[in-house]
């Protein structure tokens, strides 16, 4: 046997060799019993940790937003589900080749998109889908379904949209929400890109009324990004909803009455500031802002000559013209500088140094007391008026009642005006007053500027028995007193009366119906210095823009009901003239058409029609 | 071919073959963990640990036909086959099939095989043979003569690319050489000359290689590119924590965060599921595994069936090292597979196969009958 392989036989193997084989096997097991230690109990907690971060993303719940109603439970601002592209950017294994087809099937600018993945990162989570374009159309979303299986990270976002039904009637009392930019996400650490926030109007001032809170999700994962389990953390909250004090159908009725002309009318509650209608004409639909405005559309809104996004209610300042002579009888009433019955005689014009100062009735007044000063809106009356108090203490006044401010109204933007005084002169143009200004100022012309809705929340004041209120436009927010009217209660209801007196006989008998007390006074502001003061041109003849604003300031009461109505159309011409209609009609709306009978028992007692009077 | 001696079964080396049997059973249980995947309403499983079954019956009927004849038989194969894996290799560059962009199969339309896997066997026998002539120590002239037999199968391995099997070769080659042991001068030399020449070795590696090799150093270097198995790995073995998270259990490979987890990875889900404790189980059956191939080798009745067993000792030996080390972090990601515990057709078998040739061996210590 051991003859065949002899060479073979002596030593099976060498020594050394098995020496290195057992040591070799000795090696291994330390080296991995130290390595498998180290792993999985010295650091084993760790990576633990990281397994689980592995397979659990964290991801936003969407809330909604609120609903806004009107007074009557009617919808005014609603969600609408809308598709938006997202990104993923893990999951994702190309971003530029992807970003590059997404601008293929869009159409949308690759530059663009990558501006927006760029601002994404910064600010998305860790597999938190990042928006890249919001509000897909149906098409464009059926041609990304069709074709983002094949591009890992793409996915289609269910979110909310905001549609305003009302779009137009309501756009500058609700204004809108659009994608946050990139100085309101900076701001706000809980917005996210693509997420929605009020721009304008009582979505931006209620923005955190209206926006919920986003809830919070635990998915389980694949490798894949393929979900397998989820679990919410935190519920969202969905925003609360806002029931305004807006009455959409009179908004609706208002609308309509101003329609073709640019102009402004707000209807409030006098005892609560609630305003029921805020109209501000020409419109714009807010819907549009929604989707991401087109520039082209953008650049026609912005230049368009009317301002339709203007807000003419509480964006706008006029000279009130005779609608101030309301705030000159309470000031020199409240000063007890003259006393109503103190007559002044009025000749047509008022002299001071080498000046005329016309009244608008050319013949004259002759002489008047307030009462019939208000009446008839004489100028002259209110020009020695004007001498008596001067200009600071018409403007401690008017500041006094709520002019020269922002009304508080739940809307941005809001302009103060201008309540002009000696101190104001030299602050801002260096220069001394002079008397003529504060003619000019006595009957709400010059310097002095108001918004439509300062002059309702004066008139209010008026109403209500002194109170001045933040206007509001949430129907159960509180109702807020700002501050109370420096003038009795006889001093102010003799305006009020002489108001009703200026429907009954004076310049706004447009508004007189029987069934109702009405009081209202009108204004006609000049938006250029007349060139030639003897010939006052017919409204008509003038061009557009130098042609008069007209003003009426109103409020009526009819059973137990009250309210504050105040138009101003811009370059409307005269007041009563072309803002009465406007504001006859509201009341039509409001108090109903007059009943047949009360119509006959008036002509039945035979009074007769006084001459309508066109005057100021 | 001598048929088979009843004294040839008493004498089978049972331990080697018990613990070769845990071993498949351990890497199919593990594959049915590992084939399973989490879908949304529960666990689907790919049949890979079905085909591990068939694959080791297949290695189980190769082992036993390695053991039905006399090794010594594989003296006179050994020129033969070295001759006809020099051919094969040669072919495939030329008509060889494309997968996974390397040419490594030889289609024979009825068959394909793989010619590397005749390379092993062929350096094997042929290093065994030439090994074991002489008694002393290698000097330089026979160093050179038995590298100049089996480096160019090796080379021809590793530029089809095939990595893993060159390595493999290489490595039980030099391990045959160092059980031969080296004269001290040869192994002075070679201490300083082969440290030299593997940084030399930089230079042929393909930029995906290297990529591997500069990774292992960071692997956050790029944590979603070639990084990724490296983290997800220790990820899955260090998140076992003491005691693992249970069979079917492991969150890194059901939810397919481990790549590879069948073939390269295997063990990574072993180790996540069955904890530290399991891990080193397994380690220590492989240990004692080398170990009774190390006593078949000392056993053996002659110097041919000692360096055989060497050989095979060192194939395995390496492999496992390479493949737990590079699942473990501390080695490149190179396409080694662990025996036994790796999904794989043809190395299960070649696995069985070698085992087979020590069975042979350690039956056969007692008995020489003339052929």
């Amino acid at each position: 046997m051991a003859k065949t392989y002899e060479p073979d036989t002596g030593q099976q193997s060498p020594r050394g060799g098995l020496i290195l084989l057992q040591s070799l096997i000795l090696g291994l097991f330390c080296l991995f019993t130290v390595r498998l230690w180290y792993l999985q109990v010295h650091k084993g907690e760790h990576f633990a940790e990281l397994a689980r971060e592995n397979q659990m993303r964290q991801a936003s719940i969407i809330a909604a937003r609120g609903m806004i109603l009107d007074r009557n439970g009617k919808p005014l601002a609603i969600n609408e589900p809308s598709f938006a592209l997202g990104l993923i950017r893990e999951d994702c294994e190309d971003i530029q080749a992807t970003l590059r087809k997404v601008s293929e099937w869009t159409g949308l600018d690759y530059q663009v998109l990558l501006d927006t993945y760029i601002r994404g990162k910064k600010r998305s989570k860790q597999f938190e889908p990042m928006v890249l374009i919001s509000n897909l159309s149906y098409e464009l979303l059926a041609k990304i379904e069709a074709n983002a299986v094949s591009w890992p990270g793409l996915e289609i976002l269910i979110r909310h949209k905001r549609y305003y039904p009302d779009g137009q009637t309501l756009a500058h009392v609700m204004g809108y929400v659009a994608e946050a930019n990139e100085e309101e996400l900076e701001k706000d650490s809980r917005l996210a890109l693509g997420d929605h926030v009020g721009k304008q109007g009582l979505e931006l001032v209620l923005e955190q009324r209206l926006r919920g809170e986003k809830g919070l999700k635990q998915i389980e994962v694949d490798a894949y990004g393929r979900e397998h389990d989820q679990q919410v953390i935190q519920e969202p909250r969905t925003g609360g909803n806002l029931m305004l004090s807006i009455d959409a159908d009179l908004q609706t009725f208002v609308g309509k009455q101003l329609e073709g002309q640019a102009g402004a009318v707000v209807v409030l509650q006098p005892e609560t500031g609630k305003v029921l209608a805020l109209v501000s004409q020409p419109t714009y639909d807010n819907n549009l802002f929604v989707l991401g405005i087109p520039p082209k559309k953008w650049k026609e809104l912005r230049d368009d000559p009317m301002h339709p996004i203007q807000n003419r209610v509480s964006q706008s300042v006029y000279p009130p013209g005779s609608t101030f002579k309301l705030l000159m009888a309470a000031c020199a009433l409240s000063e007890g500088l003259v006393k109503t019955s103190d007559t002044a005689f009025c000749s047509g014009s008022y002299r001071v140094g080498d000046h005329d100062f016309h009244c608008w009735k050319k013949g004259g007044h002759g002489s008047v007391d307030m009462r019939a000063a208000l009446v008839h809106s004489c100028d002259v009356y209110f020009y020695q008026l004007g001498e008596k108090l001067g200009i600071d203490r018409i403007n401690r006044y008017a500041l006094q009642s709520g002019f020269g401010q922002p009304t508080g109204i739940d809307l941005p933007h809001e302009r103060s005006g201008l309540i002009p005084s000696t101190a104001w002169k030299k602050r801002r143009y260096g220069e001394n007053w002079t008397r003529g200004e504060t003619l000019n100022a006595s009957i709400g012309q010059g310097y002095v500027q108001v918004s439509p809705l300062q002059l309702a929340k004066f008139l209010a004041s008026l109403v209500n028995g002194g109170k001045v209120i933040r206007p509001s436009l949430v129907l159960d927010d509180p109702v807020e007193v700002q501050s109370k009217l420096a003038l009795s209660d006889k001093d102010r209801e003799f305006i009020l009366k002489a108001m009703a007196d200026t429907v009954q006989a004076g310049t706004a008998q447009k508004l007189k119906r029987p069934d109702a007390v009405i009081g209202g006074k009108t204004g006609t502001a000049q938006v250029v210095k007349l060139q030639n003061a003897d010939v006052r041109q017919k409204t008509h003849e003038m061009p557009y823009k130098y042609r008069d604003h007209a003003w009426i300031s109103t409020w009526g009461q009819k059973d137990g009901k009250s309210y504050v109505v105040v138009c101003m159309l811009e370059h409307g011409g005269h007041g009563g003239e072309s803002a009465g209609p406007v504001v006859k009609a509201v009341y039509d709306y409001l108090f109903g058409p007059v009943p047949a009978a009360a119509k006959s028992a008036a002509k039945a007692a035979g009074q007769p029609q006084p001459a309508q009077e066109i005057g100021d | 071919m001598s048929p088979l001696d009843r004294r040839l079964i008493t004498h089978i080396n049972w331990p080697l073959l018990v613990m070769v049997a845990m071993l498949f059973g351990v890497g199919v249980l593990n594959l049915y963990s590992a084939s399973g995947f989490r879908m949304g309403d529960g666990v689907s499983l790919n049949p890979f640990y079905q085909k591990q079954c068939i694959w080791g019956l297949a290695g189980f009927l190769g082992m036993i036909t390695m053991t039905l004849f006399d090794y010594r038989y594989f003296k006179h194969v050994a020129w033969p086959l070295m001759i006809l894996t020099i051919v094969l290799l040669a072919m495939v560059p030329i008509m060889g099939k494309t997968v996974y962009g390397a040419k490594r199969w030889l289609d024979f339309g009825l068959f394909s095989i793989q010619p590397s896997e005749f390379a092993k066997f062929a350096t094997l026998m042929l290093g065994a043979l030439m090994l074991s002539k002489g008694t002393g120590r290698l000097g330089w002239l026979e160093l050179f003569t038995i590298l100049a037999v089996a480096l160019p199968p090796a080379a021809m391995v590793i530029v089809q690319p095939d990595l893993g099997s060159g390595l493999n070769i290489l490595l039980l080659l030099g391990g045959m050489i160092l059980f031969r042991g080296l004269t001290g001068r040869v192994f002075k030399v070679l201490l300083v000359v082969v440290p030299a020449i593997i940084p030399c070795g930089w230079f042929f590696l393909k930029p995906y290689q290297k990529l591997r090799v500069l990774t292992l150093f960071n692997p956050e270097r790029d944590p979603l590119g070639s990084g990724y198995h490296i983290i997800q790995s220790q990820i899955a073995i260090g998140s076992g924590q003491m005691w693992g998270k249970g069979f079917l259990e492991g969150t890194q490979s059901q939810l397919r965060f481990l790549p590879e987890k069948h073939t390269d990875f295997a063990v990574a889900v072993f180790a996540e599921e069955w904890g530290f404790v399991g891990a080193i189980v397994l380690v220590a059956l492989f240990s004692i595994f080398l170990y009774l191939l190390a006593g078949a080798s000392r056993d053996a009745k002659d110097r041919f069936g000692s360096f055989l067993c060497a050989g095979v000792f060192f194939y395995f030996f390496w492999q496992i090292l390479i493949n737990m080390g590079m699942v473990l972090g501390i080695m490149p990601v190179v396409g080694i597979p662990l025996p036994f515990i790796s999904y794989g057709g043809s190395a299960t078998i070649v696995n069985f196969c070698l085992i087979g040739i020590v069975l042979n061996v350690s039956m056969r210590r007692f008995v020489f009958k003339k052929a």
